[in-house]
């Protein structure tokens, strides 16, 4: 249960925790664009590299990032069996009744799962395990703050964020707490049909919600004396700056997208 | 025979990651029935997770948990009746409360045992009494009672199971001086009347002091006293070590103990304390009456 919480923030010093999350942001949305734009094997052998480079950096054991790779393992199965059985191309590798194998089909299959990979990973190293949910908001919150020239209620988008974020692991550690609760009192949550089971879970989510809107309104009350009043001239505590490594990182950033398209153009190996 | 026994049993929190955590470590208990048992020690002892591997909602690592002799994990599917022969209170049990009715919020154990409606009926009302739950709140909203009234609807909820072994995570936490004494009494009363084992975790050196017949204490997941609280306050300078101390009454006790002061050997109460005090106060006054006269 506590796995698949979304804070799977691992605290750490590293290069990586250290860079300025707006930059983390942009590099991590520069880094998914260029998995897309990669299609030969010297742009993905070259991207690996580079993750494989962050991952050190990110002092985070690589047994971590494996078992981050885990969920995705179903997704990856299904859309692999999907684009062999369903891409039909002009080489014909394999045909069985109605089943046909083509080239591209299994490249297709590849792509994905190499780009799969690339993104997991990638967010991972540069926001998940080495962002903190708070300095992640703080970040999305400075990049977006143009919008609000427009109308738009930034400020009151990532404050509802930081409260959610926040309140995840509560709230998960209170669901443990009140399903230990109801089956200490004999409360069956994994046997009968659809509906009983259903049912079963109403001890857990009346308390629950009843505890969720107090909690929601303690908090409304608190921020109220402490005079809270919306985003409107309010400053903050943790002011974002660029470092010089933030730049390091930047042009990195740079040069490893100019490499990827120079290797798509000009080393056109394909994969397989 | 102990009605229920821990043999060496060990936890670990988080295995194979930075935080991982040995939060119980070769711990080896019995409580017997008709007997309230103390579980004492420090925020993060490991007193939650020793006394939520007794109705199995934690499986020990390593060891056995032993009911009425025997192991609760030899088969998984008497589980459900293990938890309604082993009764858990959970820490701040007033959040479990969810029916819409006081009356029907008690009767959710008894009606997962498949009682019939007399019995639910006899339960809920017996229960009620021992934890204090007056009669005109039983067809109330259970939201709409007062915070320590909420925890004696919790202890009833367990108590109506009729459980041999009942376990409470702190019950007396957060409450004022005279619900704590009125809940822990229904505890002491539930475990007289019906000979169950209880199991009582407590901060409170005073609340162990005047309800426990068995004291244990733990330090960093392991074991490190048990016995009658005569013996277990008796180590003051260990428990003080381990940031627990004794109760302030024993301690001035000792003190007047040193001062030659006969005070007996009931220093562990207030109560007790006081009671020989007065005996010895109105000892000195006849003694100073005859000596005027
Ligand atoms: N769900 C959990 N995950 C990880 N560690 C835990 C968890 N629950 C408790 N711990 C750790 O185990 C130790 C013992 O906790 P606990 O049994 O709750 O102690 P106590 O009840 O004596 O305060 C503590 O160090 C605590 O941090
Ligand atoms: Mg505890």
């Amino acid at each position: 249960m506590h796995d698949f919480v979304l804070g799977q923030y691992f605290p750490g010093s590293s290069v990586i925790h250290r860079l300025d999350p707006r930059a983390k942001l942009i590099l991590l949305i520069a880094f998914v664009a260029v998995t897309f734009v990669a299609h030969t094997a010297g742009a993905f052998i070259l991207l690996a590299a580079v993750a494989a480079l962050l991952m050190l950096l990110s002092g985070i054991p690589l047994k971590i990032y494996l078992r981050g790779m885990k969920p995705i393992l179903y997704i990856v199965i299904f859309t692999t069996i999907i684009n062999i059985l369903l891409t039909s191309g002009d080489d014909l590798l394999f045909e069985f009744g109605f089943i046909h194998i083509y080239k591209e089909g299994i490249i297709n299959a590849v792509l994905v799962i190499l780009r799969l990979s690339l993104l997991v990973l990638g967010s991972g190293i540069l926001l998940t395990y080495t962002t903190s949910p708070i300095s992640l908001t703080d970040g999305l919150e400075t990049l977006l703050s143009p919008l609000s020239k427009i109308h738009m209620p930034v400020h009151e988008f990532s404050m509802m964020m930081t409260i959610a974020l926040r309140f995840i692991p509560t709230l998960v550690e209170e669901t443990d707490k009140i399903m230990n609760a109801q089956k200490a009192r004999g409360a069956d949550f994994s046997s009968g049909g659809l509906i009983s089971r259903a049912k079963a879970l109403l001890p857990v989510v009346i308390p629950l919600f009843v505890s969720a809107f107090k909690r929601a309104e303690e908090l409304a009350t608190a921020m109220e004396c402490r005079c809270y009043r919306g985003g409107e001239g309010r400053g903050r505590l943790h002011v974002l700056r660029y470092s010089g490594m933030d730049v390091v990182f930047f042009t990195g950033g740079a040069l490893l997208i100019g490499a990827v398209i120079v290797i798509n153009i000009f080393l056109p190996v394909y994969p397989f | 025979m102990a009605k229920i026994r821990l043999e060496n049993v060990t936890y670990t929190y988080s295995v194979g990651t930075p935080f991982e955590k040995r939060a119980v470590d070769g711990v080896s208990l019995e409580f017997e029935e008709g007997l309230l048992t103390g579980i004492m020690g420090h925020t993060g002892s490991g007193k939650s997770t020793l006394i939520n591997m007794l109705n199995g909602l934690i499986k020990p690592d390593s060891g056995r948990v032993l009911l009425g002799g025997e192991d609760i994990w030899a088969d998984k599917k008497k589980m459900r009746s293990v938890r309604f022969r082993v009764g858990l209170v959970m820490q701040y049990p007033e959040y479990q409360l969810f029916d819409e009715t006081v009356r029907a919020d008690i009767a959710f154990g008894p009606r997962n045992m498949g009682l019939d409606g007399d019995e639910i009926a006899r339960r809920v009302s017996e229960a009620a009494k021992f934890a204090g739950v007056e009669e005109e709140w039983l067809d109330k909203s259970p939201f709409d009672l007062s915070g320590g009234q909420k925890r004696r609807v919790a202890v009833a909820g367990v108590m109506a199971m009729s459980p041999e072994v009942l376990v409470l995570d702190e019950p007396a936490a957060g409450l004022d001086p005279a619900g704590r004494e009125s809940i822990l009494s229904g505890i002491r009363e539930y475990c007289r009347a019906t000979g169950a084992a209880v199991i009582i975790v407590s901060h409170s050196m005073e609340d162990m002091a005047v309800f426990c017949d068995r004291v244990a204490v733990l330090a960093d997941g392991k074991l490190c006293m048990y016995g009658t609280r005569e013996e277990v306050f008796a180590r003051r300078s260990e428990l003080y070590m381990l940031g627990l101390g004794v109760p302030m009454i024993t301690d001035i006790a000792h003190e007047l103990l040193k001062l030659g002061v006969p005070i007996g050997e009931e220093i562990f109460t207030v109560g007790g304390v006081s009671d020989s005090l007065r005996r010895i106060i109105s000892e000195r006054r006849g003694n100073k009456g005859k000596g005027a006269d």
